[in-house]
């Protein structure tokens, strides 16, 4: 019971995270399941190919077996789907996949080749993206389960097994990782729903596991296999049964999911079987690897929901198994699968730290075996056998599970393209799915969710380069559109993912980027074990920071690819979803950078797979049909790529990205900062140092709430003397060497008071003024004077939020007594509310509040003669006042004219009778100047009358020419037509000054 | 006092325990108010606290029996409310009532029937009376004053509580009105939304099964609510609600709803009799008035001017203000009625200089765009019909009833 207890605690932590995922889920609303399936779908179609060619002569029974099949997977979906509610891991989600899927089931079992087929895949075709992504999350841990796999191969007879040992023992992984495992899960593990789901499955399953397990055993001839199964089994089954307690209800519910699951299950058996029945050595290698990567798959199945799919490879599996069993050779399969070296490896693991890993997959197992006892037994009695191996496998393949980003290493480095490695992807999706079934798919859908909302790793380096390269924030922001204009492009084209942004112009840094990813990799366990606290806080960071790193730990470190690496690693606190196509793209760089992603995913390890089969295909003859199929398959990928690929998913992808995208300019903010810092320094180890440093910083931020904060221990003094500094958010505490002193602050404030640069460069030194002010929390005149200065240039440029901010700093300035230029901002205090609140409560509450001395200010006077105006409607006054404001009054009016001209026709227009001239209106309404001056600015009036009938007309006012050729205002006329034009800059986000185009233009001015 | 003994600090500590253990049991609000009603100050509660301080081990008289320890919660915290309350420490006194005040919500919550209001009632009050006494202490000592508002969000379970279905809710009007009171101290008014959602969206209850005097209470604020919203047929409906209900002796209640109702109704074009502002000692609208029916702007800005901070913290000064209109009106009127004395066929036009003769007789310096402005918005808002000619400077109005009463309705409508 040991045992149990680690593997519950190491169980738990995958499901606290398809917690955290779930926000992800339910945000993509059901279509998270819906990616996984897509993993098993294509897996199908290979299938398919597969048993076609193979089963040439079968193919009535193979589709009576499907029909049944799919029928009883209907309903079996039914019941999953309640399970999945009952769980309440993702409820509304999944009930909905179900039913996509059966339906998909019913077209899709009767027609393979049939248009309603393919359309079938274009659906899921988003999917796949998320399905490959849900695997990388789930084994973020699973350094160890590698080794059962490698373990597994090596006896298994592999054919490539040094390419797979060296990967999998590659000294990076596996030694960052080797201690990481366990603390990983003991930290995470608080779930203790998951445990209950997990229990669920295991309980339903197990008894008709033994019983299968058992008979498999017999008839497969392998007495050591049993053996190691049964004591493996009881100790799960201990565990099921005191988890049961807890979810009582859930249990037919779960054992309905865990049909499911087996379903696909039989799938992978078939596959194998097919191995065998060529039985030469290298197949049975491989053979065992599949296995293996099928158990993977019944996993995804189930999550995914596309039983129906995998019913209908199970059958084919079945049909195809038995004549291979005919043919002969099959003992040699089964021994290989059954191999109790293979097995004792695996358990020796599970009483490692992957135990934890292990106890999923156990599960997982006895869900999959199940259904095969059900189907199997009754049409074939060899089946059994079967049951038996794949028992063995589920097993292998709940190591699988863990692999399963071992599989992303795999299949990297194994580009030879064994069948085993392509297999494995496959399976390393679908076991994300199975185990948590409840959790795992709240986790996959998340992850999906990210995934799908991702671009290519590459890319986003690209658009890091390009950032990292901003000298301030309005270059930032300039080169976010910019950026943000390529991408779409690109998207536009479809060359976002088939555009090699590693080699496209902008900045290469290829040396920083090496250095930065040794040092980076490290990172990442230090913030895992954090994760844990940091999730009590908010369920959002923890899980972009957490994942990510996992991921790299085990990915990056098998990577060979350094350069991809490192800028997972950057931006990995982003998306996960990001990180995994990248991981996979680093897989395949070469190869997939041109297949679109999302496809490129599935389809490769298919192809290998194929490739590999083929040999075996061949000497059954089958080959010519097999590559047939083959082309009909890629044709098949094709389609389904490019629907992926239509606008709506594209846009889809690029919100779901887009949510990221804030933590991550952060994150990549601070990596450049101190990147800039360590400029010079080369040194591998000084970085690894500093980005332990901040990671353990930023750990901390994470789990100390802003009270509990010793700010007196982090007011630095400031020993930079440069008097210009670019604002960068921080991410972390202040270092002395880039935090200006005072008397630095005051030149570097006088040279913004005589810059001549725009206002975005401006706004960018003063908040960095204000930010070194703040972090040395100097208080002062020049504090006061800082603001004040800032505020104004806010005002003059029209940037309100920023205004905001000054204000409201000067506010509590201006209360601790620090002297200032308080009348001149409360006067623009006063206009604000004014003007663009209108609330009559805060005018009320300010104006009470004005002390008695501030009436008597020329600016506050000023004010509060506009209010007055304002309230009364008195046009006139207004325009008086406007042409008379002090300081910047006439900044925040200038908010107002529109407003007040239209009041004031609307007035104008239901008063006046017949007309009135518009040189008239022009000159009331602030559009020329006073009468008086007319003789001095002949030209100026003319240009304020023509200004003055085109906003009448862009109004709706009616005008008329009298005799004289002047003007005229028709009131009558017009009292019915005025309406205010839609604002020509008009943009979504309500803040003309973000439009892009706008933007870019006061940018480069 | 001093020479309490220890003895009989022991029996009147348990004789406390006894009656709240028995006033619950019996359910008898009326004497279990009287044991949470600390700001009444009585004589026993006095002496219980001094007994208190002097026996120091009180929660082991309340462990000793059953029939206390059951309510142990509630009164181990307001023992210690009660000692800091006697010894002037509102600070801990509040933490130590709320603290007490949750237990007996818990209870609360448990008793099926409503027969604890009564005592609800007095918890909500006092929660919000140490509140405000626990700020001051605080803002003394320069601290921020946070008492009041953590009161709000208890109130607002409270409110939570009894807002639902079922007997209890007879008691969410007098929650909300204390909140109320709360938000209004605080400044923080928006609050109120959602507690009069609850209790006006809700069909669930007839508001009039609410007791009379929360009722005139819910309706003074949101009436008040309205004033600042402006709508003022909404808040002459309110206030005049709670003017009609309010218990006609207490004064000082009629003045704070009539401080509102005034300028309300002034705004709708009804004015006041002297007396009444006589009565209730509403002076400072006098000339308010006044200027109304004079039409004299003057004296409007005068009244405005002088009384100007009160206006401006009761929150009427732009209601006031706005009453100019109904000024120039009046004042328009006047002119047209001595024209039409004059020459009743031409009286019907009146000359834009006019007007500013007239505004400057009452040292009002306008120039003629500004007056012919307040005479086109005049016309806009339909305080006067007619039209205005601008070539020839001429208001010319309707000769059918040219200048429009409000008659209750608001200006502009």
């Amino acid at each position: 019971m040991n045992q149990a207890g680690n593997t519950e605690a190491l169980l738990a932590p995958p499901g606290t995270i398809p917690r955290e995922l779930q926000n992800f889920s339910d945000a993509n609303s059901g279509q998270p399941t819906i990616p996984p399936s897509i993993g098993s779908e294509v897996q199908w179609n290979i299938h398919r190919v597969d048993n076609g060619s193979v089963q040439a002569g079968f193919p009535p029974n193979s589709i009576y077996n499907y029909q049944t099949h799919t029928q009883l997977h209907s309903s079996e979906g039914m019941n999953g789907s309640t399970a999945a509610s009952s769980s309440t891991l993702a409820p509304s989600t999944v009930p909905q996949d179900y039913s996509a899927y059966s339906t998909h089931q019913n077209s899709t079992a009767y027609g393979y080749g049939t248009t309603g087929y393919t359309s079938y895949y274009s659906s899921y075709q988003q999917q796949t993206s998320h399905s490959y992504s849900q695997p990388i999350p789930a084994y973020p841990n699973t350094g160890h389960p590698y080794q059962p796999l490698s373990s597994f191969q090596n006896t298994g007879s592999y054919a490539a097994p040094a390419n797979y040992s060296s990967t999998y023992y590659n000294p990076g992984d596996y030694q960052t990782s080797a201690g990481y495992p366990t603390t990983n899960y003991s930290s995470q593990t608080s779930s203790q729903w998951n445990e209950g789901n997990y229990v669920n499955y295991s309980s339903y399953q197990y008894s008709n596991y033994a019983a299968t397990s058992m008979g498999a055993y017999g008839s497969a001839s392998t007495p050591a296999a049993p053996l190691h199964y049964q004591p493996q089994h009881p100790q799960y089954y201990g565990q099921s049964n005191t988890e049961v307690t807890c979810a009582p209800g859930t249990e037919n519910l779960s054992a309905s999911a865990t049909t499911k699951l087996d379903c696909p299950t039989p799938e992978v058996t078939g596959v194998t079987w097919d191995y065998s029945a060529t039985s030469q050595p290298q197949q049975t290698s491989a053979v065992s690897w599949r296995p293996e990567v099928t158990s993977f798959q019944p996993l995804q199945q189930p999550t995914t929901m596309i039983n129906g799919a995998q019913d209908g490879h199970w059958n084919y599996g079945a049909s195809g198994f038995t004549n291979h069993q005919s043919s002969a050779g099959k003992p040699e399969a089964y021994q290989p699968f059954d191999t109790t070296s293979v097995y004792a490896s695996f358990q020796e693991h599970q009483k490692s730290v992957a135990s934890g890993t292990q106890g999923n997959n156990l599960e997982y197992h006895t869900v999959h075996q199940v259904p095969q006892t059900n189907q199997f037994p009754s049409t074939f009695k060899d089946s059994q056998s079967l049951d038996s191996r794949r028992v063995s496998k589920f097993q292998i393949q709940t190591n699988p599970r863990i692999v399963s980003n071992l599989g992303l290493g795999f299949v990297k480095t194994e580009k030879a393209g064994s069948g085993a490695s392509t297999t494995t992807k496959p399976a390393y999706v679908s076991v994300s799915l199975p185990n948590p079934s409840d959790k795992v798919l709240s986790n996959d859908a998340s992850h999906s969710a990210l995934k799908s909302g991702t671009f290519p790793k590459s890319l986003r380096g690209y658009v890091e380069r390009a950032l990292a390269r901003c000298k301030n924030d309005a270059e930032l922001a300039a080169c976010q559109a910019v950026m943000k204009e390529i991408i779409t492009s690109a998207t536009a084209d479809s060359t976002l993912y088939t555009r090699d942004w590693d080699t496209e112009p902008l900045f290469p840094l290829p040396s920083v980027d090496e250095a930065n990813k040794v040092a980076q990799h490290p990172v990442s366990v230090p913030t895992f074990r954090r994760s844990p606290t940091r999730r009590a806080k908010s369920r959002w960071e923890p899980l972009q920071m957490e994942k990510p790193q996992d991921r790299l730990a085990h990915v990056g470190v098998p990577a060979v690819k350094s350069g991809g690496w490192k800028k997972a690693n950057k931006r990995e606190k982003k998306s996960l979803g990001v990180d995994s196509e990248s991981t996979g793209d680093r897989v395949d760089s070469i190869k997939l950078s041109n297949m679109e992603q999302n496809v490129a995913m599935s389809q490769r390890p298919f192809k290998r797979q194929r490739i590999a089969d083929k040999p075996t295909m061949m000497e059954n003859g089958n080959a010519s049909s097999d590559s047939d199929k083959e082309q009909s398959l890629s044709s098949y990928y094709s389609t389904a790529s490019s629907l992926a690929n239509t606008p709506e998913e594209r846009k889809r992808r690029e919100n779901r990205s887009k949510r990221f995208d804030k933590g991550q300019g952060n994150r990549t903010e601070f990596y450049h900062h101190h990147k800039t810092k360590d400029a010079g320094v080369e040194n591998l180890y000084t970085r690894r140092a500093t980005a332990m440093v901040m990671t353990k910083k930023l750990d901390n931020r994470g789990s100390e709430s802003v009270e509990d904060m010793d700010w007196d221990a982090l007011t630095v003094k400031g020993t930079c003397q440069e008097i210009e500094k670019r604002y960068l958010r921080l991410t972390s505490a202040p270092d002395p060497a880039t935090v200006r002193p005072e008397d630095v602050l005051e030149k570097a404030l006088a040279m913004v008071q005589i810059s001549q640069k725009n206002y975005l460069y401006k706004c960018d030194q003063l908040k960095s003024i204000r930010q070194d002010l703040t972090v040395q929390r100097i208080r002062n005149g020049l504090t006061v004077k800082v603001y004040e200065t800032h505020a104004r240039l806010a005002l003059e440029y029209g940037d309100l939020s920023e205004y905001n901010q000054c204000q409201s700093q000067l506010k509590t300035l201006y209360a601790e007594g620090i002297v200032g230029c308080h009348m001149e901002f409360s006067a623009y205090s006063l206009l604000c509310v004014i003007l663009l609140s209108n609330n009559y409560r805060d005018l009320l509450s300010l104006m009470s509040r004005l002390p008695s001395d501030a009436k008597e200010d020329e600016a506050v006077k000023h004010a509060l003669a506009v209010r007055a105006a304002v309230t009364s409607g008195n046009y006139i006054m207004f325009f008086k006042l406007y042409k008379k404001a002090p300081n910047l009054n006439s900044y925040l009016m200038d908010l107002y004219v529109d407003k007040m001209r239209y009041k004031a026709v609307c007035c104008m227009s239901k008063s006046y009778r017949p007309n009135i001239p518009v040189s008239y209106i022009s000159q009331v309404l602030g559009f020329s100047c006073a009468s008086s001056a007319i003789d001095e600015n002949e030209g100026k009036e003319k240009d304020g009358l023509e200004e003055c009938v085109e906003w009448l007309k862009a109004h709706g006012a009616c005008l008329v020419t009298d005799n004289n050729g002047g003007m005229q205002f028709d009131a009558k006329a017009s009292s019915s037509s005025l309406y205010i034009p839609e604002p020509e800059d008009a943009v979504a986000h309500g803040d003309a000054n973000l439009a892009v185009d706008d933007f870019l233009a006061r940018v480069s001015s | 006092m001093a020479y309490l003994s220890m003895g009989e600090a022991h029996r009147r500590i348990t004789e406390y325990l006894n009656s709240f253990s028995e006033s619950v049991f019996s359910q008898d609000a009326a004497s279990l108010k009287l044991l949470l009603c600390f700001s009444s100050n009585s004589p026993s509660l006095l002496s219980v606290a001094d007994s208190l301080n002097l026996f120091q081990d009180a929660n082991r008289l309340i462990k000793q029996s059953d029939k206390y320890s059951q309510f142990g919660e509630i009164i181990v915290h307001l023992f210690r409310s009660l000692q800091n309350y006697r010894l002037g420490h509102s600070f801990d006194a509040y933490n130590a009532y709320e603290k007490a005040a949750n237990a007996f919500i818990q209870e609360f919550r448990n008793w099926d029937s409503a027969w604890a209001l009564e005592a609800l009632y007095v918890v909500a009050y006092e929660i919000r009376i140490l509140a405000e006494r626990a700020d001051r202490e605080l803002a003394s000592s320069g601290k921020p004053p946070e008492k009041l508002k953590g009161a709000g969000s208890f109130l607002m379970k409270v409110f939570g509580v009894l807002a639902g279905k079922g007997p209890k809710r007879v008691g969410a009007l007098y929650v909300t009105c204390q909140l109320f009171k709360i938000y209004f101290k605080l400044g923080t008014v928006h609050l109120c939304r959602s507690v009069i959602r609850s209790i006006e969206a809700v069909r669930i209850f007839d508001f009039e099964e609410f007791p009379k005097r929360d009722k005139v209470t819910y309706m003074y604020y949101t009436g008040r609510l309205e004033v600042f919203n402006e709508n003022f047929p909404a808040a002459d409906h309110k206030l005049s609600y709670a003017l009609t209900h309010c218990n006609p002796h207490s004064e000082a209640n009629i003045r704070m709803i009539l401080k509102y109702l005034i300028p309300v109704k002034l705004s709708l074009g009804i004015l006041p009799q002297d007396w009444l502002l006589e009565k209730y000692n509403l002076v400072e609208y006098r000339n308010v008035v006044l200027a109304l029916k004079s039409g004299d702007l003057r004296l409007l800005r005068a009244a405005l001017d002088e009384h100007e901070d009160r206006f401006l913290r009761s929150g009427v000064y732009l209601v006031l203000e706005k009453l100019e209109l109904q000024v120039y009106q009046r004042l328009l009127k006047k002119i047209y009625i001595i024209q039409k004395q004059k020459d009743p066929s031409k009286a019907h036009q009146i000359k834009l200089e006019v007007i500013i003769k007239a505004l400057k007789w009452l040292e009002i310096d306008m120039d003629s765009d500004e007056v012919e402005c307040i005479v086109v918005i005049l016309i806009h808002k339909n305080l006067v019909k007619g039209y205005f000619a601008h070539k020839s400077k001429v208001v010319v109005l309707s000769k059918q009833d040219p200048f429009p009463k409000l008659n209750g309705k608001p200006v502009g409508s």
